[in-house]
């Protein structure tokens, strides 16, 4: 299969006056159509910055990112977005919420209302369309922010550290939603989380970021079989690849080069 | 917001018991009636000058309440278009800023000379010390937005329009009302202020009219029908805002039940 997102040789350069941040040296990896892909990284590596600039949110500074073989030159349109907060509207509903995308894209209500009571129902949030958020648990309200990534049926999915704010329980929990879902749409994914056992449990592949600047340390495929279950975190196979990974990272943190590449 | 008997209870106790204080202290200590009057008396002069007080009242409240709206309109429209517009914020707006940085209420005997005597003059007056915190606040509501809201809204190519009518404004709806309700009991000062003045009718005229003749009681009564009048006012706007912006109402109840 071709590859569906290709970065390449991607730099990312902030200025703000006289000072300057490098967050990016030439990151290059691509992700497979239908694949789901993790990035893992220390914080402040620019995973965030590289999926803004995936999503044509953030201009590279140099290198560039296509998708299906275009070049991305401004925000994409089959991309669902989810953040690490849920970034919801106070004062519309769960469904309300669900739909904004619809809303905004004057796509069919009619048609998207369907495909948004499906999906409610599919995260388990059924009898709480008419909710507002005030009323719903921290994972209720990521529940909605996946929803309402989903609706519009984008072909890609970006995620951004979604479930990092929540307990380990309704993390696990969430995990295991978001395969199922996954594993029906067969979207592509691109998944952010500092979480190495989350990275590995989900990912077809993983790629490992060093410090600031961020530069891609290594791609790691995982030959975990699918469908993944909680059994499989105790196996050798996926010990030894957290152990290596969490080995990468700290070499790459230990590593003094990391410092040189500050600010400049 | 429920009220169980014990709330009301309390403070009403509370409230007799310092009347009673007031009287039977301002009787054994013998205060002259024009310096404290006792609460009798303040009794009787609201009932005998009742109608007296109530159609200069009603001038002090149309004034505020015109003086009111007016900052409302002009200060919502001032603030959308400060927010987006780059030339109002490089030109006009540093402007906005040398006139909040003045007390507005100095402006009372000004505003005699280029308005006049009348009602618009104090109208002004309110308009122009409400002005700033419905900009100020409409400002900030319109502005303090989650830039990843504005990312989603990015990646689903939402119009501007949709921006400001779908996220931007109800966003600011929670400020607005804070805004407001300053803004409201600012206006009612603003228009007393003006009336002290130059005037001829309103409460601000009476109050003075009152200070002539050291009439103290009925000074008195006019700052308790003021207090009322901004009360009622204020419970307005709460109300319009629990229908209008429950999510700010119900914040702010999490927040004061800690
Ligand atoms: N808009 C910006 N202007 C200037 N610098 C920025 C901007 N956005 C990010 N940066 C810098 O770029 C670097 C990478 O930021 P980014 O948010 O991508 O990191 P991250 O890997 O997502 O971190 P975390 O895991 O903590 O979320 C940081 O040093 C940050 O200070
Ligand atoms: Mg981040």
């Amino acid at each position: 299969m071709a590859p569906l997102i290709e970065a390449e040789e991607v730099f990312k350069i902030f200025k703000s006056g006289a000072k300057s941040v490098q967050a990016l040296e030439r990151v290059s990896f691509d992700v497979e159509q239908g694949s789901f892909v993790s990035l893992v990284g220390p914080s402040g590596c620019g995973k965030s910055t590289l999926l803004k600039i995936v999503s044509g949110l953030l201009p590279a500074s140099s290198g560039s990112v296509s998708v299906a073989g275009r070049r991305v030159e401004g925000p994409l349109e089959n991309v669902g977005m989810v953040f690490q907060s849920p970034v919801l509207l106070k004062w519309k509903s769960v469904l309300g919420n669900i739909m904004l995308p619809v809303e905004f894209a004057r796509l069919d209500r009619t048609r998207y209302l369907e495909k948004a009571r499906a999906l409610v129902r599919l995260v388990g949030l059924e009898g709480f369309e008419e909710m507002y958020p005030y009323q719903l648990s921290g994972g209720m309200q990521q529940r909605v922010s996946l929803c309402r990534a989903l609706v519009t049926d984008p072909q890609i999915l970006l995620m951004d550290e979604p479930f990092g704010a929540l307990d380990a329980m309704t993390r696990d929990e969430l995990d295991i939603e978001l395969l199922k879902i996954w594993d029906g749409k067969r979207k592509t994914a691109l998944f952010v989380t500092h979480n190495i056992q989350e990275a590995v449990f989900l990912s077809d592949a993983i790629i490992v970021m060093s410090p600031r600047p961020g530069r891609v340390i290594e791609r790691l495929a995982i030959d975990l079989p699918r469908p993944r279950s909680f059994e499989m975190m105790s196996s050798s196979k996926f010990c030894d690849t957290t152990l290596r990974i969490r080995g990468m990272l700290a070499s790459a943190s230990g590593n003094p080069a990391a410092a040189a590449g500050s600010t400049t | 917001m429920k009220f169980s008997l014990k709330d009301i209870a309390e403070p009403l106790i509370f409230f007799v018991i310092l009347l009673l204080l007031w009287e039977v202290l301002v009787e054994i200590i013998k205060i002259p009636a024009f310096i404290l009057p006792p609460p009798r008396d303040l009794y009787v002069a609201f009932v005998d000058k009742f109608y007296i007080l109530y159609k200069h009242a009603l001038v002090t409240f149309m004034e505020a309440v015109g003086g009111f709206a007016l900052s409302f309109v002009l200060g919502v429209t001032f603030a959308v278009s400060v927010v987006y517009s780059r030339h109002l914020q490089n030109t006009i707006y540093p402007l906005i800023v040398i006139l909040y940085a003045m007390p507005k209420s100095a402006f009372a005997p000004l505003m005699v000379i280029w308005i006049g005597y009348g009602l618009f003059s104090k109208i002004a007056i309110a308009f122009l010390v409400a002005f700033f915190p419905i900009v100020v606040n409409t400002v900030v509501g319109l502005k303090e937005v989650e830039p990843e809201l504005l990312d989603l809204a990015r990646i689903n190519r939402a119009s501007e329009l949709d921006v400001f009518a779908k996220i931007r404004l109800p966003n600011s709806l929670p400020y607005m009302f804070a805004g407001i309700k300053v803004a409201l009991v600012l206006s009612v000062t603003g228009a007393i202020v003006a009336e002290f003045v130059a005037a001829n009718e309103g409460l601000g005229y009476l109050i003075l009219q009152a200070n002539y003749s050291l009439d103290t009681a009925l000074a008195l009564v006019i700052l308790l029908i003021l207090a009322l009048l901004s009360l009622l006012l204020f419970m307005a706007v709460e109300i319009l805002q629990k229908k209008m912006a429950p999510w700010s109402a119900e914040v702010r109840q999490l927040e004061g039940s800690f």
